[in-house]
């Protein structure tokens, strides 16, 4: 104590000399409520201040101090100022810049208020701050079914550059069990709640130690690192993904886990952590939680009105110095979070979002992809973070890359959870880029596979093949040929009703006169086409002899039925006559078709 | 084969009344092809001359193929098909018309022209027409059938093969496929050169391991392969993601393969079939599921395609598709250790073939440029290495190269010498080759190794390890109907179908299917490679049904109802044909049905497991994960120190070495049989075992135990004998009448820590083990060396952390009774024994070559000597 003490006197002395500097502004901290919440893992402090002007001129700004043990760990100070009954709620103030002093220790904070504060004027403003990493475990190594007690370090009084008339300072603590505590003034302590004060005119920069060792079994989980990554795609989707390492950062477990005893008696490993909650945005879909290894099966999702909850178990409790890793990942859809106005376009995110209450984030890393083209970037952060330099990034049907802001920040906690802006402009023809490249690929593709098949690669002539393919075409031919000669048969067959039933002559006539022409002009096709089989060396040239053969046996077949029709007609034949003879032909004819028909088969 | 012959040119060339060139053969088989085709036509003949069909349905048939042509000139010529068509709408109007005057045209010109009817019949008659008219032509509509048949099947294959992605998540499944996971992965972290040359000080703690030299790189080059593509074109797939669905992605390769195969062995309809059960019968599923990223994976598509490479190249004899089937080959070699299937199989079919005298300038060509190239391509890969001219299992290749060429010889001298020196030549000649076959058969046989049953069988004799895998078994007759159903019975019908029609490929076929199946009846997982071939000659088989029973119905159609009344019994003949055909074909497609059904059924049920991740269903359907082999390998790799050993049995080893990344004495690489034995007597400082008592999980290392005291008994039979651990009764068991050796040692007390007090219901006492139903003997156990470090929820897995004592007992040199007990009482290795470096690669076959090896004395490698202390 004595070294701080020596720095407590010269730090008043040095306050005394620069009395002109700081006090000389004239401000006084008339009433003090100071709250420190030890509930959690985290010190939070909220210092209700009534701030007076005793000086001589309007004050535009005050000065907010920390400690300089605690000041490594402060993770966030933000200050109100509460208005008066007839204005309503609370003003934020508008700026909190870091500043120093000269010969103090610790950090300060100048709050810019905003409008100056008269001589004589009072006004009520409401300081918060946070710390991580202040409650330290003691002892640090536990077993299983120990608890957990932890030491918090801090000052009784508010660490103020400006003199105090009048302070409380209440401690809320996790439990009823305090080991024990320091007794300045005398404090009262009922079941959770420690009350210290009221003290009477502190002087400036004033430091006591207050120590206070209790039990405190909240869950004392820290997110080592998060990596956040925004993707943003202009076809309606926002995807999201975190990868968290997670640690206890309690009393180290020491000894054996028993999972015996872990599942059967209730106490054991109080301060084990199970499982946490998670918040995400309530239009948040498609949620997934895995690591390195896969899915973590032991998740559960609630889709409530106003969100979406997560319950995230780890794959094993995690106990006092135990991490794990994990991916948490999901998709948004892009109207609830990006505006557009013609070519600009602003994207309005979370920086940080919900992990668990009372988070604590030592290192975070926030990717935010951008869409292929944007351009004039520009980036509206809530507080100061460190913006890294841009980078590209590759996926799906990219050319030239998307660009990706990098900005990194330590030691969060929950109150930076704040919407970032970025603004950028896109070229909306872009769009299709994407498209025109799925359709250009397949273009590609399929006029390959046109021009392979069309065009000859051989760089040998196979002879053989060539022959047998110009048979084959030549084949063909001569089915259709023949087909359409059989046809023709038909038609006749047609026409000899006709006239049977219309008895007319001349169209019998003219119908058997077209056939022969055409049944001429088809049949001297087809020998050519057999003299073509012939040359190509090929044996089915007999075989198109043979049905030749056999067509002009059949032709003579349909000449006659027609005779024998005209027969019919010129009542030169009984009809029974008639249907015999025709039965017998059609029968023959028949055969013949069905050879004509076998023939082709074989061809 | 002596069936056919008397080609009396052919004989006198050669001396041998039974040679037939190989012309003659072309032109046999071309003769056989026209005779099967007017076969059918024949058979019309007989029918109609019979009178079984009238010969009004004889006309429709007719007419109908008149109608399927005049459908086809419409698409073939338009100007000409413009006539036909109007033809066709004239013929059909003036049909309705005739109809209206039925009563006045009567009888006769109704029945005369019933092809009509089947022409007015409507538009969609003639569509069909169309189709089957094109189908007869090996036009577009057959390709355009055979490529969406084709399709299909692949997808059928990819999507099947999906049920554990659906059911669980995409995971790599069960042990193997970690570790090859996990050379992926470094793979593509690290490149290629770094890959070969990774030495994994992971894994056989303290000797390591050289990954690049030790494995078939194939696997992995091909997912990272995929990988490096995929990322290239910016399509940003996890490598997890590339292992999971390579296996799926390769079976549809494999259907393509197997289709192009049949097709050269038979037909396109074979083909199309036999690409349809590969993708969907069970025998290959098992393999490769999707997450099952295994060498099997990718080993079947690449044996079959050299088959189809070398099937081909034998039918062409050009130089083009040998060097093809090398490159093939050269895949599976780098994919594969049952490359050895292939490089004796073609080797055993050239042979065949010389003695059947078959051989032509084809063979020669196909099998010296195979040989030759193959051999020097299967050098390159590292873990082959020399083997393909030292060992004995490559030498029957060897041997049948030295053989071709002797008889290329014969055959080249025969034109350039007289008569009489000829046959001198010919009879030194032969003599010296039999010789050689002789003495290589011996050899072969002599060394042991290449007869794979008397390999098997000195392996379940003499080597307890091999005997511990489950799927070293012998197959059931049960195993083979369950993974290859109702194929297993038609697939002696192809084989039938082949030998009869035998020629060059056929032969071959038939070779893979003895040989195959003679495997498979050694060794369960050598199910795998008779797959295949068991798909294609049952597709053989089914196919030729279908052409007898359906064949004709694509050409000729049912006859309409319109025959003349007075061949009333003649149609009845018919329609008894007809039926027996319709029966026919309706029990083949009940089978095939059947069997598709049979294959998703065992597909869903019995090998969609990943095996890491464990489901129970309640009684209600819910689903209950139990995930607690990754809750505890997580717990390893989060919070162990980064460099501390994991002692476990040495299933887990890969398990732990992929997703625990923690250093593991053995895994299921098990080349080192006394390493295994020894397990544990080595310096580490977390014991894992797995526990099922709780769950009811039977494959547990309590379970497991004997083996372990085998594998021990077998290194050290002084030390640790089996029969300490039974019963006097012989039973092993673990409750109070259990032996006192096994209730006390180190594996019993772990398994069992604390387990005395849990009571897991009310009707059961408390440390009631549910696995093996007992109320355990030891309730009391206490350790001295170990503390339980992690216990998953449902106690599966439990690790234990050994401590660390400031002062060491003195350590006993002498080895003790009980290998697991040996745990708490060394700390640092003590004397490990005669260290016999014995090498299992696994091949498909079962064939374990013993032979000492020093890969792993290379490099950085420790030398055995030095790891002994």
């Amino acid at each position: 104590m004595a070294p701080k003490a020596t720095i407590l006197a010269a730090c008043l002395l040095l306050v005394a000399a620069l009395g002109s500097g700081v006090s000389g502004d004239g401000l006084v901290n008339e009433d003090v409520k100071r709250t420190v919440d030890l509930s959690s893992h985290l010190a939070k402090t909220t210092a209700e201040i009534v701030l007076s002007n005793q000086g001589n001129s309007g004050v535009q700004s005050f000065v907010l101090a920390v400690e300089a043990d605690l000041a490594p760990h402060l993770a966030y100070i933000g200050a109100t100022v509460k208005g008066n009954e007839e204005e309503d709620g609370t003003l934020a103030l508008t700026s909190i810049q870091q500043t120093s002093i000269q010969g103090q220790s610790g950090e300060f904070y100048k709050v810019q208020l905003p409008s100056s504060l008269a001589a004589g004027a009072q006004l009520k403003v409401k300081v918060e701050m946070m710390f991580s990493h202040v409650l330290k475990p003691f002892p640090t190594h536990i077993t299983q079914a120990e608890r957990q007690l932890v030491v918090f370090q801090g000052n009784h009084y508010l660490f103020s550059p400006y003199p105090t008339r009048s302070q409380t300072t209440r401690v809320r603590l996790a439990s009823k069990t305090a080991e024990s505590y320091t007794k300045l003034g005398n404090p009262a302590k009922s079941d959770e709640v420690l009350e210290y004060g009221p003290f009477r005119d502190v002087a400036p920069f004033s430091e006591d130690t207050m120590k206070i060792h209790y039990e405190n079994n909240s869950p004392f989980l820290t997110i080592s690192s998060i990596t956040r990554i925004i993707e943003v795609s202009h076809w309606g989707n926002i995807a999201v993904e975190e990868t968290i390492d997670l640690r206890h950062t309690g009393a180290n477990l020491k000894g054996p886990f028993s999972r015996y005893d872990y599942q059967r008696q209730s106490d054991s490993g109080i301060s084990s952590v199970k499982s946490f909650k998670t918040i995400l945005p309530a239009s948040a879909q498609d949620v997934y939680y895995r690591d390195e290894i896969g899915n973590i099966s032991t998740s559960h999702l609630q889709v409530l009105d106003d969100s979406v909850e997560v319950e995230v178990r780890p794959r094993f409790p995690l106990f006092g110095g135990w991490k794990t890793h994990y991916i948490i990942g999901y998709n948004l859809p892009s109207y609830e979070y990006l505006y557009t106005l013609g070519d600009q376009y602003a994207l309005k995110m979370r920086l940080v979002d919900h992990v668990y209450d009372d988070q604590v984030i030592d290192s975070m890393t926030v990717k935010i992809i951008l869409p292929e083209g944007a351009r004039n970037i520009h980036v509206d952060t809530p507080y100061k973070i460190d913006r890294m330099p841009n980078q590209l990034h590759y996926t799906y049907l990219d050319t030239f890359g998307r660009p990706v802001l990098v900005a990194t920040k330590n030691n969060l906690v929950e109150q930076h959870i704040q919407d970032v802006v970025v603004h950028y402009n896109f070229n909306k023809i872009l769009m299709l880029q994407e498209p025109l490249l799925v359709v250009g690929a397949f273009y590609i593709l399929f006029f390959t596979v046109i021009i392979y098949v069309r065009l000859d690669f051989a760089i040998t002539k196979d002879p053989a093949a060539e022959v047998r393919m110009k048979v084959a075409s030549i084949t063909e031919q001569v089915l259709t040929l023949v087909n359409k000669r059989l046809g023709l048969y038909r038609h006749m067959d047609e026409v000899v009703n006709r006239y049977k039933q219309s008895r007319d002559t001349g169209a019998l006539n003219s119908g058997r006169k077209t056939l022969e022409a055409d049944h001429r002009a088809l049949t001297n096709e087809i020998s050519s086409l057999q003299a073509r089989l012939k040359a190509e060396g090929s044996d089915l040239a007999d075989k198109v002899g043979e049905v030749q053969k056999l067509d002009g046996q059949l032709k003579e077949l349909v000449c006659r039925s027609s005779q024998e029709a005209e027969r019919l007609v010129a009542g030169k034949v009984k009809k029974e006559a008639y249907i015999e003879s025709e039965k017998t032909l059609i029968s023959r004819r028949q055969e013949l078709v069905g050879r004509i028909d076998s023939l082709l088969d074989a061809l | 084969m002596s069936v056919r012959f008397g080609d009396v040119t052919a004989a006198a060339r050669c001396n041998d009344p039974e040679f037939k060139t190989h012309a003659h053969g072309e032109r046999e088989r071309e003769r056989e092809r026209l005779a099967h085709v007017t076969r059918g036509h024949r058979g019309q003949d007989n029918r109609s001359r019979a009178g079984t069909t009238a010969r009004g349905s004889f006309y429709a048939g007719a007419g109908k193929a008149w109608h399927e042509s005049d459908a086809r000139a419409r698409e073939q010529t338009p100007r000409t098909g413009q006539r036909a068509r109007e033809m066709a709408e004239h013929h059909a109007a003036s049909d309705g018309k005739h109809k209206a005057s039925a009563g006045a045209g009567g009888s006769v010109h109704g029945s005369s022209r019933p092809g009509a009817a089947v022409g007015g019949g409507g538009g969609g008659g003639t569509g069909k027409g169309g189709l089957s008219g094109g189908l007869t032509q090996p036009a577009g509509w057959q390709s355009l059938l055979s490529f969406s048949i084709l399709f299909l099947a692949c997808l059928a294959g990819f999507s099947s093969r999906l049920f554990a992605v659906i059911r669980f998540e995409s995971i790599i499944h069960e042990f193997d496929p970690w570790f090859n996971y996990r050379s992926t992965h470094h793979l593509t972290t690290n490149g290629f050169y770094e890959f070969l040359n990774w030495f994994d000080e992971r894994a056989w703690y303290p000797l390591g391991r050289i990954v690049g030299g030790t494995v078939y790189p194939g696997l992995m080059v091909t997912a990272g392969l995929i990988h490096y593509v995929l990322n290239l074109l910016h399509i940003t797939v996890h490598i997890r993601d590339v292992c999971v669905f390579l296996a799926p992605v390769f079976s549809g390769l494999t259907a393509i393969s197997t289709f192009l195969l049949t097709r050269e062995l038979w037909n396109q309809g074979a083909g199309l079939l036999a690409a349809c059960f590969i993708a969907i019968v069970p025998g290959y599923i098992s393999r490769s599921v999707a997450g099952s990223f295994d060498n099997e994976g990718i080993a079947i598509f690449a044996l079959q395609f050299t088959y189809y490479l070398w099937v081909k190249s034998v039918k062409t004899g050009s130089v083009f598709w040998a060097i093809g089937c090398c490159l093939s080959y050269f895949y599976m070699v780098s994919a594969w250790g049952g490359y050895v299937f292939i490089i004796n199989l073609i080797p055993l079919h050239v042979f065949a073939l010389l003695l059947m005298q078959r051989y032509s300038r084809r063979v020669y060509i196909a099998y010296s440029t195979f040989y030759i190239v193959g051999l020097v391509l299967s050098m390159q890969i590292p873990f082959v290495g020399f083997q393909p001219i030292r060992t004995s299992e490559h030498m029957a290749a060897a041997g049948v190269f030295a053989l071709l060429q002797a008889y290329a010889l014969l055959q080249y001298l025969k034109d350039r010498l007289t008569r009489q020196e000829f046959q001198t030549l010919f009879f030194l000649g032969v003599s010296l080759a039999a010789g050689v076959v002789f003495l290589t058969v011996i050899y072969l046989t002599y060394t042991g190794v290449y007869v794979p049953l008397a390999r098997a069988h000195y392996a379940k004799i003499h080597i307890p390890i091999i005997a511990s895998v489950s799927e070293h078994q012998p197959t059931t007759w049960v195993s083979f109907f369950f993974d290859l159903h109702i194929l297993v019975c038609t697939f002696p019908a192809g084989l039938w179908f082949c030998i009869k029609n035998i020629n060059d490929e056929r032969v071959f076929v038939a070779l893979y299917a003895i040989s195959a199946v003679y495997f498979a009846g050694v060794m369960v997982r050598l199910m795998l490679t008779l797959t295949p071939v068991v798909c294609m000659l049952s597709a053989v088989a089914f196919s030729s049904v279908f052409e007898h029973y359906m064949g004709d119905d694509t050409k000729r159609e049912k006859p309409p109802a319109e025959d003349s009344s007075d061949e009333d019994d003649k149609r009845n003949s018919g329609n008894l044909y007809d039926k027996v055909k319709s029966i026919v074909t309706m029990l083949m497609l009940m089978l095939l049905m059947m069997f598709a059904v049979h294959c998703t059924w065992v597909t869903s049920n019995a090998y969609s497991s990943p095996s890491v991740v464990l489901a129970s269903y309640n009684h209600d359907g819910t689903r209950n994960i139990l995930d607690d082999f990754r809750e505890a390998y997580y717990w390893l790799r989060q919070n162990t120190d980064e460099h501390v050993r994991v002692m476990s049995w040495w299933d887990y080893g890969y398990q732990i070495a992929g997703m625990a990344n923690r250093t593991t004495l053995v895994d299921n690489n098990t080349w080192n049989n006394s390493h295994i034995a020894l397990v544990s007597r080595s310096n580490v400082d977390y014991v894992l075992i797995i526990f099922g008592g709780v769950i009811g999980y039977s494959g547990d290392d309590i379970n497991k135990f004997l083996w372990m005291v085998r594998i021990a008994e077998g290194e050290h039979p002084k030390d640790i004998r089996e029969s300490d651990y039974f019963t006097p009764q012989g039973e092993f068991r673990v409750d109070k009448a259990g032996s006192p050796t096994l209730l006390n040692c180190l594996m019993y007390k772990m398994s069992y820590y604390r387990f005395g007090e849990m009571q897991l219901d009310f009707r059961t006492p408390p440390g009631f083990d549910r696995t093996r139903n007992a109320e355990i003997g030891n309730k009391d156990i206490k350790f001295k060396h170990l503390e339980e470090a992690f216990t998953s929820e449902h106690w599966l897995v439990r690790i234990y952390k050994v401590k660390n004592l400031d002062n060491r007992e003195p350590l006993d040199h002498k080895l003790r009774s009980v290998v697991p007990r040996q745990k708490y009482t060394s700390k640092k290795v003590t004397a490990v024994g005669p260290f016999v470096s014995i090498a299992f690669p696994k091949t498909p076959r079962g064939c374990f070559v013993l032979s000492t090896r020093s890969v792993y004395c290379h490099r950085g490698a420790k030398k055995p000597e030095n790891i002994h202390m």
